[in-house]
C-alpha cells in the first residue's frame, strides 16, 4: 500500500520562476494493483512518480509505504508502514533500491555497455554476490528473449529490445513496486500492447505497478485497476470503465 | 599581538568555529521550538533538509575544535623562546592573562565536542531523527562555551608581548605554591600512582564486563571520566618527574618538546581520546532501547568501549614503560 497525503512539490520556491508541479495530491495505491496516472505533458505525473519512488522529496505532505523490505529497518514489522518523505538520505536510498524498479521514458540505459551489464547495474550498490547477480540478470534476459543479445552493447539493439532490457533491469532487485514513466512513448501499438501484457503478468505475481502515461493503449487497458487523471498538478480520481 | 602562524591559525579557527556554532545554535532553537515529525508542513520538511547541512557543518567545526587544542599547546610551546624566563608552554601560558583559563576551557570544550560528535553519529544511524532535539539542546549549551573560548583566546593572544618576563615551569609547577598546580606537584607520587593504577584497572575491568554483558555502561563512563582526571593529575604529580628523571620537575608541558620525543602529544591524545569515547558510552545509554537505535547504539557503544580500552591501554603502557625505564627511583 502506498499512501500519498497532501503532497506538494514546488520548484524554485520564493523566486520569480516558482513553479508548483504537484499541488496537494492525496492518493491511495493498493498493493498488487496496476495504477495509471494519466494527463497531458506538464500535468505533474513524472514529478509525482519521482516523489513516490524516493527520487525526490516533496515541499510538503507525506508519503507512507507498506511492506518495505530492507535491513535498514530491522525494528519494523512486516505489516508496518513507513513514512518515507522524512527519511534521512541513506535510508531513503535503501528504500529506493530495495523497493522500486524503474522503467524510464527514454530507458536511460548506458551506451557502450552490454545488455547484461546494464541489467546488473542496480544490483551493484546492494553489495550481494556477483555470481548470483549475474545469474539473475541472465535469467531475466532469457525470460525476455534477449539471451543472444546479452553480451552486445545496447547501442545495437532495436527499440523493443531496449525496452525489454530496461524492464529486465527494473526487475533485477526483485522490487515490490514497478514504476514506469511513459513506457510506451517510443513504441508502436503492437509493442505497447505487449508491454501491458507483461505488466499484467507482474501484477499477477503480487507486484504493485504504477505507470504515468497519456497513451490510451495504457490507461484504457482492461488490466488497469485505477486510473487517476492529473491536470495542473492536481488529481481527479476516476474509476476504470 | 604576536604575528605567529600558529596564533593566526588559532584565531581564524576560533572565529570560524564560533561563527558556525552561533549559526547552528539559531537553527537548533528552531528545531527545539518547531520540530514535529508527524507534520507534513513545508516548514517541517525544510527543517528535515536543512539539518543535514547544519549537522555536517557543526561536525566539521567541532572536529576543528578538537584538533585546535593540540595546535594551541604546540603554539604555546613553540612561542616560549620569545619570553624571558619561559622554558616551555607553561611560561608562554603565564606570559599574558587568560592563558591557563583558555587551555582549561579548551579541554572542557573538546570533551563536550567529542560527546556531541558521538551523539550526532548515533542520530544519523536512526531513520526517525531519534536524537535531534537532544543534540541541538546540547549544542545550545556548547555554543556559548565555544564562543567564550574564542573570546578568551583572542584576549590571551592579544595580550602577549614579546618583551614580557614570565615564570618558568619549574616555578609554576613547584610544591608549596598553594594553588592547584602546586597541590598536584605536592601529592605523594606513590599514592597518586596507586590511584591511577586502581582507576585504570577498574575501568578496564568494567569495560570487559560491559562488552560481555552489555551492563554497567554508566559505571564504565563514570570510571572513564575518573581515569581521565586521574591521568591528567598524574601527568603533573609523577609521570613528569619520571620522564625528566628529576624529582622536583613537575611540568606537564616540557615533555611536548623534541628532547623528550614529543611524548606529551601521545599522552594527551590517548588520555583525551579515551575520556571522550568512555564518556560517550554513558551518553548513549538512555537511547539504547529506542526503536530505531536498538541495533545501532549497542554496536556503537561496543566500538566506543573497545576504543576506550585501546586508548587508555596505550596511555598506561607508555606511562609504565617510562616509569620502568627511567633512571629515577622515587622512595628507594
Amino acid at each position: 500500500m502506498i499512501e500519498v497525503s497532501h503532497v506538494t512539490k514546488t520548484f524554485h520556491a520564493g523566486r520569480p520562476n516558482m513553479f508548483t508541479a504537484v499541488d496537494g495530491v492525496s492518493l491511495s495505491i493498493a498493493r498488487g494493483q496496476l495504477t495509471v496516472l494519466k494527463g497531458p505533458s506538464g500535468s505533474g505525473k513524472t514529478t509525482l512518480l519521482s516523489l513516490i519512488g524516493c527520487m525526490a522529496r516533496p515541499s510538503s505532505g507525506r508519503i507512507r509505504l507498506q511492506g518495505v523490505r530492507t535491513e535498514a529497518f530491522p525494528s519494523l514489522g512486516d505489516g508496518a508502514s513507513l513514512e518515507i518523505t522524512s527519511l534521512p538520505e541513506r535510508f531513503l536510498t535503501e528504500v529506493r533500491r530495495a523497493t522500486f524498479g524503474f522503467i524510464f521514458q527514454h530507458f536511460n540505459l548506458i551506451k557502450g555497455v552490454s545488455a547484461l551489464e546494464n541489467v546488473m547495474l542496480p544490483g551493484y550498490p546492494l553489495g550481494g554476490d556477483h555470481t548470483l547477480l549475474r545469474r539473475r540478470a541472465s535469467e531475466l534476459l532469457e525470460r525476455f528473449g534477449l539471451t543472444r543479445h546479452a553480451r552486445e552493447p545496447i547501442d545495437r539493439l532495436s527499440g523493443g529490445e531496449l525496452q525489454r532490457v530496461a524492464i529486465a533491469r527494473a526487475l533485477v532487485n526483485d522490487p515490490a513496486v514497478i514504476i514506469a514513466d511513459e513506457p510506451t512513448a517510443h513504441l508502436d501499438s503492437r509493442l505497447s500492447v505487449s508491454f501491458m501484457e507483461l505488466m499484467g503478468g507482474f501484477k499477477e505475481t503480487g507486484r504493485t505497478i504504477l505507470i504515468a502515461s497519456h497513451d490510451p493503449l495504457v490507461f484504457d487497458s482492461p488490466l488497469v485497476d485505477a486510473a487517476h487523471d492529473m491536470r495542473d498538478g492536481k488529481l481527479h480520481v476516476e474509476t476504470p470503465t | 599581538m604576536i604575528q605567529h602562524p600558529g596564533v593566526l591559525s588559532l584565531l581564524a579557527a576560533s572565529a570560524l568555529v564560533a561563527g558556525l556554532l552561533a549559526l547552528a545554535a539559531g537553527f537548533g532553537l528552531r528545531i527545539l521550538l518547531r520540530w514535529d515529525l508527524r507534520s507534513g508542513s513545508d516548514l517541517q520538511l525544510a527543517l528535515e533538509r536543512e539539518t543535514y547541512l547544519v549537522s555536517t557543518l557543526v561536525a566539521f567545526a567541532l572536529g576543528t575544535e578538537i584538533l585546535s587544542l593540540f595546535l594551541f599547546i604546540f603554539t604555546a610551546d613553540n612561542l616560549h623562546g620569545l619570553f624571558a624566563g619561559a622554558m616551555c608552554a607553561a611560561g608562554t601560558l603565564n606570559a599574558a592573562p587568560g592563558g591557563y583559563a583558555t587551555l582549561l576551557l579548551k579541554v572542557a570544550d573538546c570533551l563536550l565536542a567529542g560527546l556531541w560528535l558521538i551523539l550526532n553519529h548515533a542520530d544519523t544511524r536512526g531513520y526517525d531523527y531519534p536524537l535531534i532535539r537532544i543534540k541541538y539542546a546540547f549544542l545550545l549549551v556548547l555554543a556559548p562555551l565555544v564562543l567564550a573560548e574564542g573570546l578568551l583566546t583572542y584576549r590571551y593572544f592579544g595580550g602577549l608581548k614579546a618583551d614580557v618576563i614570565t615564570s618558568c615551569c619549574g616555578s609554576l609547577f613547584s610544591q608549596g605554591r598553594g594553588d592547584l598546580a602546586g597541590d598536584l606537584a605536592s601529592w605523594p607520587e606513590g599514592r597518586v600512582m596507586g590511584i591511577l593504577a586502581g582507576v585504570l584497572g577498574a575501568t578496564f575491568l568494567e569495560g570487559i564486563v560491559f562488552l560481555r554483558t552489555r551492563r554497567g555502561g554508566y559505571l564504565f563512563a563514570g570510571l572513564s571520566g575518573l581515569a581521565f582526571l586521574a591521568g591528567a593529575a598524574s601527568l603533573v604529580s609523577f609521570i613528569s618527574v619520571y620522564i625528566y628523571e628529576l624529582p622536583t620537575h613537575h611540568c606537564p608541558f616540557c615533555f611536548l618538546q623534541a628532547e623528550y620525543g614529543h611524548v606529551g602529544y601521545f599522552l594527551y591524545g590517548t588520555l583525551l581520546g579515551g575520556g571522550i569515547t568512555g564518556l560517550g558510552v554513558g551518553a548513549l545509554m538512555p537511547f539504547r532501547t529506542h526503536l530505531s537505535l536498538a541495533q545501532a547504539v549497542p554496536a556503537l557503544q561496543r566500538r566506543l568501549t573497545q576504543a576506550t580500552l585501546l586508548l587508555f591501554g596505550l596511555f598506561a603502557l607508555l606511562v609504565a614503560y617510562r616509569v620502568w625505564t627511567s633512571a629515577l627511583r622515587l622512595g628507594a
